[in-house]
C-alpha cells in the first residue's frame, strides 16, 4: 500500500521531471525543419506512451506485497538468465544479439538482467553471518552468470554497468574498501601495464595500502605478485594477439581509430555539443541533427542534441537534475535500515549513476563508444521501463518502512 | 544527513563524475565552441561516396561491346540553397526540371540536405562551359565528371542502365545503392547486376575552406571503391555484325547462333532492333514514339515472344513415336493425299498435291504432316506432353537474360479443365502433332533442343556469359552452374532423327536445299507456321553443321515473311558459310588484353625459365634414361 506519508515524492518529482525531459528531447531529436517545412517521427508519442506504461508499472510495483514481491526475485531471475541464452540464438542487429524484436518494439533482456541481478545478489549477501570473503565470493559468482552470457552477445558495455553495481553494491554491505581495492587491483593492474613508471607507483601504493590495512604478510605477498605477474604477462598476451583482435580492442578504446564506424559518430556527435556553445542553436535549430550528420540521434547520442539546441546552460540544467536525483538516491539509501534493501538501492544507484556518466561522456568524446543510452532520457520502450522500475524498487523501499525505524 | 561511509564513498563518486562531465562539456561548448559552431555550419566533416567504376562488356575476343565513357553530371546540394524560386527558374529553363519536380526533390532530401543529389546527367561539354561561370550565382550545384555507359550497336541482350528509380531504391538502399545510384535495368546489365556493380569506397572530408586538414581523424582514412567485374560474352561481335547484315531489311523476327561444344551464344539478333544508347540521355517524343512502334523494336523476339513452331516441331514429335516404339525407322504411316480425314474433319498436309505413305525420314525431309497427324493419334497426349517438357521447349531456358518467357504444351487437363472440351482431343493432337494449335516456343527454346540433338542428346543451358575480368576471374560455372540434362533419346532414335535432318538440307525433295555448305555436313529443319497476326505464315530454319564435329547451331525466325525454306534458310546458309570461311579465326582465342593481365597471364617466355631451374631438368633426366 501506499503510504502518503512515507512516500518519497522528491525522489517520484525528479524522476518525472527526467522522463519529460526526455520526451521533449525525443521530440526535437526526432523532427526536421528545413526553412518554413518540419517533419516529425512517431517517435515521441511512442515514448509518452511507454513514460505512462512504466509510471503505471511502478504504481503497480508499489501496491504489491512484499513478500511477494521477496518470492518473485529467484524464478525473475532464472527466466531472465534463459532469455539471455534465447537471445543468442536470435539474428544479429550490428553483429551482435542483443534484441528480442516485435512489431512496435524491441526488448533487450540484458536491460532486465540488470535489475533482478541486483535484488539477488542483494538478498544472498545480506544473509546474517556472511564472512566478507563469503560476500564477495557469492556476489561475484551471481553477477558473472548474467555478464558471461551478456558478454558473448557481445555487448562490453553493459558488462562493466554489472561490475560497476556489484561494487556499489560491496560497498554498501560495509565489506572493508581494502577488499575492494583487492578486487580492482588486477584491472588497475593491467591498465598500469601501459608504461612502466606506472605499474612501479601502482604496486608500491597498493602493498603500501594493504600495510596499512595490517593484512597478514601472506595475503600481501600473495596480492602483489599476483598483481606483478598481471602486469608483466600483458605485453606478452597483447603481441601474442592478432592483428584485428588488436585493432578491435584499440578502437573500442579510442574510437578515432575506426573514423567510419564508431569515430565517425563520436566525431559528429562532438562537433553538434560543440556548435551548441553557451546558449545553444535554439529549439529544433540543430544543424548538426537536421542535416542528419548525426546517427542515433534519438537513442544513444541523444545527449548531442540537447547539447546541440540547448547549449553548456542547457547541458548544465540536464546535469543539475541529475545530481538531484542522484543525491537523492544516496539520501533514500541511507534511510533505509534493512540490510538487503540498502545493499539493492545502492546497487539501482550505481547502475544508473554509471549509464549516466558514460553516455553523456560518449557524446562529447570522454568515453568510449559503448551503446549504453542515457537512463530516462533515450528513446527506447523496455530500457525506459527497467529504469523506472528500478527507481521504483527504492521507492517501494521507502515506502515500505516501518513505523519504528 | 546521513553520514555513513557508504553514503560517503556514493556522494565522492557522484561528485567526481559529474564535475568531469562539467569541466568537459565546459571546454567543449565555452571555450571551444567557436570553432565547433564553424565547423558545424560548413559541413567539414563528413563521409563522401566514391562511386565504383561499373564493369564493362566485352564479346570473346574482348571487343568492346559495352564501355564507360566519361560524362558530365550536375549536382545539388539541398542544404546551401538560398533562393529556391531562383533555383528553380535556372533548371527549368537550362535543364528541363520543373520547380514542382524541384520542390519534391528538395523536401525528399530533407533528411540528407548535405549529400549531394544527381539533378542531370550526361549534359554536353558545351553546355557545361557555358553554364560554369552562372554557377556562382548557384553554390548548391556543382558540376561533376562521372561515367556514362556507350553501347558498341543495337541489340537486345546487353540491355541498359538507369538511374535508380524511388521504388528500386525502397527495394535496395539495404544494399548500398544511394540515391544517385544507377543500376542495370534490363538485359545482362540488370542480370549480372550484383557482378558489374562494384562497391562504392568511402572518403573522409575533413578540411576547412582553406583546405587545411581540420585533424579530427588521425589520417586521412577512406576505403577504395572496388571496380565491378567486367563480363567476357561467348559473343563474337563479327558473326553477329554479319547476322545483322544478312537479316532481310524490314523483316521482324531473329536470329540465334549458338556454339554446339558449350552451349555459349556466338549471336543475338532480334529485329527490329533499337539502340541502348538512346536510354542514356533524356528521350525526346520522336524517339519514344519510334520505340512504342506497333513493330515493337524494345521486344526481345528470341526470348521476351513465343510462336507457333510449326514445322520444326516435327522432331519432337517424331522422336516420342520412335522412343515409345510406336514406329520404327520404316514404318509406313497413312498415305497422304494432301491431308487426311480424323473425326468428321479432314486436316490438310501443306501441299495437296500428297506425299503417299511415307516413313520418318521422308515425312521430316517434305515436312509431310499427315504422317504427324497419323503419329500423334496413335500416342498419348500427356506421354508427348511429358517428351517435349523432357526436350526443353516448354519450360524457360534460363539463358542468363531477365524475364525470359515460358513456351506452352497444352495436356489432357488443359483441354478438359480449361477448354472445357468433352469430346475427343484427336483434332488438337494433330495440330499439336505439327506445331500448331496451342503449342508456342521462343525461338531460344528450338535453337536449344536443336543443340541438344547436334550434341547427341545433351541439354545445355543456353548462356552469353563466359566468364569475368578484371578484379577477379570467375567462370560461368562459378557464378552460377549451368544446367544440363540428357534427352530422353535411345541412340537408334538420335541416329533416325539425326538422318532426317540430314535429308532435310541434303535429299532430292527435302525443304531446305538453300543449305549449302562445302567442308561440313548439315543438318536442318524448316517450318511455316500458321498464325493469327496475318496472313502469311511464320517463317522458321533451324540447323546445323558438322565438320569433324559439331560446330554451329543456326536458327533464323521471321514473322509472317512465308515459307521457312524459301525464306530463312537461304540466311540461315549465308551464316554457316560465314563461319565456316572465317572458322580459325572464330575459334582461336585472343590473348587477354593487357588492362587485364595479371601475373599469371604473362606470356610464357618470361616466366617459364625461372620456374624450372635449368640446372636440375638436365641433371636428373639423362640418369633415369639411361639404364632404360
Amino acid at each position: 500500500m501506499i503510504s502518503r506519508r512515507k512516500f518519497d515524492f522528491v525522489l517520484a518529482a525528479y524522476l518525472l521531471a527526467l522522463i519529460v525531459m526526455g520526451c521533449v528531447a525525443i521530440f526535437t531529436a526526432t523532427t526536421t525543419s528545413i526553412g518554413d517545412f518540419t517533419a516529425t517521427q512517431n517517435n515521441w508519442w511512442k515514448q509518452i506512451i511507454f513514460s505512462a506504461l512504466a509510471i503505471g508499472t511502478i504504481l503497480l510495483l508499489l501496491r504489491l506485497p512484499m513478500p511477494i514481491f521477496d518470492l518473485l526475485i529467484l524464478p525473475a531471475f532464472a527466466l531472465n538468465i534463459l532469455l539471455l541464452i534465447l537471445v543468442l540464438f536470435t539474428p544479429a542487429v550490428n553483429g551482435s544479439h542483443r534484441w528480442f524484436s516485435f512489431p512496435g518494439f524491441n526488448f533487450q533482456p540484458s536491460e532486465s538482467a540488470k535489475i533482478l541481478t541486483i535484488l539477488l545478489v542483494a538478498k544472498v549477501i545480506s544473509k546474517q553471518h556472511l564472512s566478507e570473503v563469503r560476500q564477495i565470493l557469492y556476489g561475484a559468482g551471481i553477477t558473472l552468470l548474467p555478464v558471461l552470457l551478456i558478454f558473448i552477445e557481445p555487448d562490453f558495455g553493459t558488462t562493466l554497468v554489472f561490475m560497476f553495481s556489484l561494487l556499489a553494491m560491496l560497498v554498501a554491505a560495509e565489506v572493508p574498501l581494502i577488499y575492494i581495492l583487492l578486487m580492482v587491483s588486477p584491472v588497475v593492474s593491467i591498465v598500469s601495464s601501459l608504461w612502466w613508471v606506472a605499474i612501479v607507483v601502482w604496486i608500491l601504493g597498493l602493498v603500501y595500502l594493504l600495510l596499512r590495512a595490517r593484512l597478514s604478510w601472506i595475503a600481501i605477498s600473495i596480492t602483489a605478485s599476483i598483481n606483478i605477474f598481471l602486469a608483466l604477462i600483458m605485453p606478452v598476451f597483447w603481441n601474442s594477439l592478432k592483428n584485428y583482435q588488436q585493432d578491435r580492442v584499440l578502437s573500442f578504446i579510442d574510437p578515432l581509430r575506426d573514423p567510419l564506424g564508431a569515430g565517425y559518430q563520436i566525431i559528429q556527435a562532438k562537433i553538434a555539443v560543440g556548435s551548441g556553445a553557451v546558449i545553444g542553436k535554439g529549439w529544433l535549430q540543430g544543424t548538426q541533427k537536421n542535416m542528419n550528420f548525426l546517427p542515433e540521434r534519438h537513442t544513444d547520442f541523444i545527449f548531442s542534441v540537447i547539447g546541440e539546441e540547448f547549449g553548456f546552460l542547457g547541458s548544465l540544467l540536464l546535469l543539475f537534475v541529475f545530481t538531484l536525483f542522484f543525491l537523492r538516491l544516496i539520501h533514500d539509501q541511507g534511510e533505509l535500515k534493512i540490510k538487503e534493501r540498502k545493499i539493492a538501492s545502492a546497487g539501482i544507484l550505481a547502475y544508473l549513476m554509471f549509464q549516466t556518466f558514460i553516455n553523456i561522456g560518449m557524446n562529447i568524446g570522454l568515453v568510449p563508444a559503448t551503446g549504453i543510452p542515457l537512463p530516462f532520457i533515450s528513446y527506447g520502450g523496455s530500457n525506459l521501463l527497467i529504469n523506472a522500475l528500478a527507481v521504483g524498487v527504492v521507492l517501494k523501499y521507502i515506502n515500505e518502512r516501518g513505523f519504528m525505524i | 544527513m546521513n553520514r555513513s561511509i557508504p553514503s560517503l564513498v556514493f556522494r565522492i563518486c557522484l561528485g567526481v563524475l559529474i564535475l568531469t562531465l562539467v569541466g568537459a562539456l565546459f571546454r567543449l561548448q565555452v571555450v571551444r565552441g567557436g570553432y565547433y559552431k564553424k565547423i558545424a555550419e560548413s559541413n567539414f566533416v563528413r563521409i563522401r561516396r566514391v562511386v565504383a567504376t561499373r564493369g564493362e562488356i566485352f564479346d570473346s575476343k574482348f571487343r568492346p561491346i559495352v564501355t564507360n565513357i566519361p560524362s558530365h553530371n550536375l549536382y545539388l546540394t539541398s542544404g546551401k540553397i538560398a533562393n529556391l524560386p531562383a533555383l528553380g527558374k535556372f533548371l527549368s529553363a537550362n535543364f528541363a526540371i520543373k520547380p514542382e519536380d524541384l520542390r519534391k526533390l528538395v523536401v525528399a532530401q530533407r533528411f540528407k540536405t548535405y549529400e549531394e543529389i544527381l539533378l542531370a546527367d550526361n549534359i554536353p561539354y558545351e553546355k557545361v562551359l557555358t553554364l560554369s561561370e552562372r554557377l556562382d550565382e548557384f553554390p548548391e550545384l556543382t558540376f561533376h565528371n562521372g561515367t556514362t555507359r556507350s553501347y558498341g550497336y543495337p541489340n537486345h541482350f546487353t540491355g541498359y542502365v538507369g538511374r535508380i528509380d524511388e521504388k528500386e531504391y525502397l527495394l535496395y538502399k539495404d544494399e548500398d545503392y544511394s540515391l544517385n545510384a544507377y543500376l542495370g535495368k534490363t538485359g545482362l546489365e540488370r542480370y549480372y547486376e550484383v557482378l558489374l556493380r562494384g562497391t562504392d569506397g568511402k572518403e573522409i572530408i575533413q578540411v576547412d575552406a582553406s583546405g587545411k586538414s581540420l585533424e579530427f581523424f588521425r589520417e586521412n582514412i577512406s576505403v577504395p571503391p572496388q571496380n565491378g567485374l567486367s563480363l567476357v560474352l561467348s559473343i563474337d561481335n563479327d558473326l553477329q555484325s554479319y547476322a545483322n547484315d544478312v537479316f532481310p531489311a524490314g523483316r521482324k523476327g531473329c536470329i540465334i547462333v549458338t556454339d554446339v561444344k558449350t552451349g555459349g551464344i556466338l549471336a543475338y539478333l532480334s529485329k527490329p532492333d533499337y539502340d541502348p544508347n538512346v536510354f542514356m540521355h533524356s528521350i525526346s517524343p520522336e524517339v519514344w514514339a519510334e520505340l512504342n512502334s506497333p513493330n515493337r523494336p524494345l521486344m526481345d523476339r528470341i526470348i521476351h515472344a513465343s510462336y507457333p513452331p510449326g514445322s520444326v516441331f516435327k522432331p519432337v514429335t517424331g522422336s516420342k513415336g520412335l522412343e515409345t516404339g510406336v514406329i520404327d525407322r520404316n514404318t509406313h504411316l497413312a498415305s497422304c493425299v494432301g491431308g487426311m480425314r480424323i473425326g468428321n474433319r479432314f486436316f490438310k498436309c501443306w501441299t495437296s498435291r500428297g506425299h503417299g505413305s511415307l516413313s520418318i525420314v521422308d515425312a521430316h525431309r517434305v515436312s509431310c504432316d499427315v504422317f504427324f497427324y497419323d503419329l500423334i493419334n496413335r500416342m498419348d497426349l500427356d506421354a508427348v506432353y511429358a517428351h517435349a517438357r523432357a526436350c526443353g521447349v516448354v519450360d524457360k531456358t534460363g539463358i542468363d537474360l531477365p524475364n525470359e518467357r515460358d513456351g506452352f504444351y497444352p495436356n489432357t487437363a488443359y483441354y478438359r479443365d480449361q477448354r472445357k472440351i468433352r469430346g475427343g482431343l484427336n483434332g488438337y493432337k494433330a495440330n499439336l502433332a505439327i506445331g500448331q494449335g496451342e503449342v508456342l516456343t521462343t525461338p531460344l527454346q528450338i535453337n536449344t533442343f536443336f543443340a541438344a540433338v547436334a550434341r547427341d542428346g545433351l541439354w545445355i543451358q543456353p548462356h552469353l556469359l563466359v566468364s569475368t575480368i578484371g578484379r577477379s576471374r570467375i567462370t560461368r560455372e562459378q557464378v552460377q552452374p549451368l544446367h544440363k540434362h540428357r534427352l530422353p533419346w535411345k541412340a537408334s532414335t538420335l541416329q533416325i532423327i539425326h538422318d532426317a535432318l540430314w535429308a532435310v538440307t541434303n535429299a532430292p525433295g527435302g525443304t531446305a536445299r538453300a543449305i549449302n555448305v562445302p567442308g561440313t555436313t548439315t543438318y536442318g529443319k524448316t517450318g511455316s507456321a500458321e498464325n493469327y497476326m496475318g496472313k502469311m505464315t511464320h517463317a522458321w530454319f533451324t540447323g546445323y553443321i558438322v565438320t569433324d564435329k559439331p560446330e554451329i547451331v543456326v536458327t533464323v525466325f521471321m514473322e509472317n515473311a512465308g515459307g521457312g525454306g524459301g525464306v530463312c534458310a537461304p540466311v540461315a546458309n549465308k551464316i554457316f558459310n560465314y563461319y565456316i570461311g572465317n572458322l580459325k579465326r572464330i575459334k582461336t582465342p585472343a590473348p587477354i588484353p593487357p588492362q587485364f593481365r595479371t601475373e599469371e597471364d604473362a606470356p610464357p617466355a618470361e616466366q617459364t625459365p625461372p620456374e624450372v631451374p635449368p640446372e636440375v631438368l638436365p641433371a636428373e633426366t639423362p640418369p633415369e634414361e639411361a639404364p632404360q
